[in-house]
């Protein structure tokens, strides 16, 4: 595994090949939804029009088919915003990787990004005389990215559960009988938790994948293709996965079954 | 032995997942063989069993990265 260019500021490590992947899906997602809603039509849509309506219909279709659409409406713009956002961050990574090799230590700025510690830990590995630092990746196949989308939705589950339906929700902890209580509370922190963890898991092992195929050589060119189009069919499953998911919980914690 | 206990972890996970997953796919195809009209919403379903599902290997497969390079 290729080291990340860090940041260190204080206590905290900041991840730069993570943030500044976040960022261009962020510039990307944003052109491709600016460009899609520029010269809006009713008689002659542009082609990219079409396919956000189709995007934006689908996700209506998934809001829908877990809550009633009264309480679902309002998470339809955060529905379309996730999803849109894991599929081109999932996406990012499969075209090319972009790894620089350093032997010696990289600053900017006055701060460290790639310490000679972690080059020196290479050098002395076998068959290595440099250490590789990896620029481009899917941001995606970064547990705290991912379990931060996850942590929006863990927000939104509590924040609406105790707004639109507050006895139910909390009602629902100590049922069916308050023994229960812990096994609850471990449910709740586990659903983002395995939210953040699938979708990671996921997406590294994909680009693992795609890193052990390119071991092989040009043998490897026709596997790699089939590979590349299945990870875009796996980027887009667990993009599906992630969102349709929060919307259960969600409405799980929302909406209350009138007997 | 630490390859050993990688290995177990992963085989393991994907052992259980794949009869798992296969339980809920060739169910929902039985499912919609049946009730052609209910199509959409029995798939959806299915996604969201497979997606629960497929956690267990990954998180197998996870600690078994850990294992190895941990």
């Amino acid at each position: 595994m290729p080291e990340s260019p860090k940041l260190n500021i204080g206590i905290f490590y900041f991840d730069l090949s993570t943030i500044s992947m976040f960022i261009i899906t962020g510039v990307i997602l944003f052109i491709i939804a600016r460009l899609a809603v520029r010269n809006l039509s009713v008689e002659n849509p542009s082609k990219l029009q079409n396919v956000m309506e189709w995007v934006v219909e689908f996700v209506h279709g998934m809001v829908a088919s877990t809550m009633p659409l009264h309480i679902g409406k309002r998470f339809i713009s955060i529905a379309l915003a996730l999803i849109l956002f894991i599929f081109i961050a999932n996406l990012l990574g499969l075209p090319f990787a972009i790894i620089t090799k350093h032997t010696e230590e990289v600053t900017l700025f006055g701060y460290t990004l790639v310490s000679q510690e972690t080059i020196d830990k290479w050098l002395a590995k076998d068959g290595y005389d440099h250490a590789p630092v990896l620029w481009w990746k899917s941001p995606t196949a970064d547990l705290s990215v991912t379990l931060g989308l996850a942590l929006v939705t863990f927000f939104l589950i509590h924040y609406n559960g105790l707004k639109l339906n507050r006895t139910h929700y909390l009602r629902h902890y100590i049922e069916p009988y308050p023994i229960f209580l812990p096994l609850n509370i471990i449910k709740e922190i586990f659903k983002p938790l395995t939210l953040g963890l699938r979708l990671f898991a996921n997406i590294l092992a994909g680009e693992i994948m795609i890193k052990v195929i390119i071991m092989a050589g040009i043998f490897g060119i026709p596997f790699l293709m089939a590979w590349q189009g299945f990870s875009i069919f796996i980027g887009g499953l667990q993009a599906f996965v992630f969102v349709i998911l929060s919307m259960v919980y969600i409405a799980q914690a929302t909406v209350h079954e009138e007997q | 032995m630490e390859a050993l206990a990688a290995a177990i972890a992963v085989g393991l996970g994907a052992l259980g997942a794949g009869l798992g997953n296969g339980m809920v796919v060739s169910k929902t195809v039985e499912s919609m063989s049946r009730q052609p009209e209910l199509r959409g919403p029995l798939q959806t379903t299915m996604f969201i069993g497979v997606g629960i599902i497929e956690v267990v290997p990954l998180i197998g497969a996870v600690i078994a990265f850990l294992i190895l390079f941990g």
